[in-house]
């Protein structure tokens, strides 16, 4: 049982910091796990627990950097890690990440079983590059994934959250699960894990290793190409009001709300 | 390749199309009026489903036809054949634009369709309009909806799906009607590698859905305790609205994963949205700050939830509450 989960460096997105025209100040930025790649990951561990003589490998592509949240995850409990890079993979959209990472998959763990990716990256925001990911390798994919446990070598069952409820799916392996919040939380490295992630190696694979043209990767093999971005526009606070009388400041309220027409 | 713009329609359990959907039909008219384009509503559905009252609707939202992809296998959403189905449409007909709403759905299987036909999709859109080369500028939230980014594709079709609410329904014409257009694609049972075992339907004290809400009526750890939650559902209650939750209480399990609103839950822009008892963490403003019009009520006057809302007031939630929910009360009673 070849497990295998896919994970992304972000900026913290609770932290950015801009510059005095507003720009993303790209050099002070503090980088992360991307939170759901820490759920996916915290997925993937259990599931490797779950089944005896499972490895589980983590995939990034990402800046040299991005070694940083391999080797977390590493510390949780994977087994080992590959980091895909080099600067032809800049400006990537996710259709040239997808590319990237099934290349890498191909070269690294062509057996892979059960594949995880985080449901979205905080900072693209897309949600595209695990479906899109599992349509390259031909298998198929779940998003939205809540809970993904072995039931045997060859079926994943799968509990998905939408906006009507969940469903649940079982899932003919090899395949792709995006996982979102869970209702556990993704685990502290322990000491023990943090030594065996310093002593293990992290291999880089480049574009070459991996077989890829320019006109696969980066901003050249990109489909959506941004040509804007610019910081939200600030929202505003209105009035504050003491409400340590409760009948009055409720009327207040509702004065505000007839304004408004919201009532 | 036709000048066309289609709209991926999904259909509720009653038959009738998602308000998203009409939504996202809604931008495709603007888009038609700046450019001139027939607009066809895409439907996937079973072969005896009934789709009637979707064609009326989706004419009177502006389709001018209605093509219906219709197969036993796809009586219920399946990612591996809606994907064959809607890719080999797209392929044979060339639309130069996809849009629908996005949808745990369509967040599901357009990239796999997107990839099928070599297309560029924009999730999540905010905002649609036409460039100076007649190229889709879409803009889209990015970096924890702190960053908004204009991006385009150059390849077609442009493909996008709409965020719930960001985009205004038109007013229907009742005059108008569409065409219907049949097609069976081709799809068999083994190309599916995933089977529904099971579906939960999810429950909401209110009725009502986060996503598709007008109102939401969120909680946080100001509550105290999963026992004071009829405090947040009363009010919810009264205004016909959502309820929400912050981080906090979701993982103190006093509430479920799918009321959470936030980084690592829902994103949601209704027209109100109050918040009981929430500091407002960046994390949480994340999910909520593009809401019209925002209510705070909080003990702590330096919660940072104050510095966005339009209306605050720093009081014990447990006085003013039910107090508000009274008010409102009277009110509907007068309106009646």
């Amino acid at each position: 049982m070849n497990i295998v989960v896919c994970i992304k460096h972000v900026p913290d997105t609770a932290h950015l910091k801009y510059d005095a025209q507003d720009n993303l100040a790209q050099d002070n930025l503090e980088w992360v796990m991307n939170p759901f790649c820490e759920y996916a990951v915290e997925t993937a561990i259990r599931m490797k627990e779950a089944h005896e003589g499972a490895t589980l490998t983590a995939i990034c592509m990402g800046g040299p950097q991005a070694k940083d949240i391999l080797k977390r995850a590493i510390a949780m409990g994977c087994d080992d890690a590959v980091l895909l890079q080099d600067d032809a993979f800049n400006g990537a959209d996710p259709w040239a990440t997808a590319q990237t990472l099934a290349a890498g998959i191909r070269k690294h763990v062509p057996n892979f079983n059960v594949l995880l990716l985080g449901q979205f990256a905080t900072d693209s925001m897309s949600g595209v590059t695990g479906p899109a990911l599992a349509e390259l390798l031909g298998v198929p994919s779940i998003t939205f994934c809540k809970k993904a446990e072995l039931k045997d070598a060859t079926t994943l069952s799968v509990e998905r959250e939408t906006e009507r409820g969940s469903e649940h799916y079982d899932m003919t392996l090899p395949g792709v699960v995006c996982v979102m919040k869970c209702d556990y939380e993704p685990r502290i490295p322990a000491i023990k894990g943090v030594m065996k992630a310093n002593r293990t190696e992290i291999p880089t694979l480049d574009k070459a290793a991996l077989g890829l043209s320019d006109e696969q990767i980066g901003a050249k093999g990109a489909r959506v190409e941004v040509t804007k971005l610019y910081r939200r526009p600030k929202k505003e606070g209105g009035r504050k009001i003491d409400g340590s009388d409760a009948q009055a400041a409720v009327s207040q309220l509702m004065s505000f709300l007839r304004e408004q027409k919201l009532v | 390749m036709t000048n066309a713009i289609w709209v991926v329609a999904e259909l509720s359990e009653s038959g009738a199309p998602l308000d998203i959907s009409l939504e996202a039909l809604s931008a495709a008219q603007k888009l038609a009026a700046a450019n001139p384009a027939d607009i066809t509503a895409v439907v996937l559905a079973g072969s005896n489903t009934d789709l009637s009252q979707a064609q009326n609707l989706l004419g009177q939202y502006g389709a001018t036809k209605v093509l219906a992809l219709k197969h036993d296998l796809l009586e219920q959403y399946q990612v591996e054949l809606y994907t064959k189905a809607l890719a080999d449409a797209i392929g044979a007909q060339q639309p130069q634009i996809v849009l629908a709403g996005s949808t745990s759905t369509t967040r599901d299987f357009l990239p796999r369709v997107a990839v099928r036909v070599q297309a560029g999709l924009a999730p999540d859109a905010i905002d649609l309009a036409f460039g100076a080369n007649g190229q889709l500028e879409i803009t889209r939230p990015t970096y924890g909806e702190n960053m908004r980014a204009v991006v385009h594709t150059a390849t077609r079709p442009q493909m996008v799906s709409l965020r719930a609410k960001a985009f205004a329904k038109a007013k229907p014409d009742s005059g108008a009607s569409a065409a219907l257009e049949t097609a069976t694609p081709d799809l068999s049972a083994d190309m599916a590698h995933t089977k529904l075992t099971q579906r939960v339907k999810g429950e909401t004290k209110t009725g009502k859905k986060l996503e598709e809400a007008e109102i939401v009526v969120s909680g946080g750890r100001g509550l105290k305790g999963p026992e004071n939650f009829p405090l947040v559902e009363g009010l919810a209650e009264a205004l016909g609205a959502a309820v929400g939750a912050s981080r906090a209480v979701v993982d103190a399990g006093w509430r479920p994963h799918a009321e959470q609103v936030g980084q690592t839950g829902k994103t949601v822009s209704p027209q109100l949205y109050v918040a009981l008892g929430i500091s407002g963490a960046i994390q949480h403003q994340v999910g909520m700050s593009s809401s019209k019009t925002i209510i705070a009520i909080n003990k702590d006057g330096d919660a940072p939830i104050f510095d966005i809302a339009d209306f605050g007031i720093v009081g014990d939630v447990f006085e003013i509450v039910p107090a508000l929910t009274k008010a409102i009360k009277e009110a509907n009673m007068a309106a009646c």
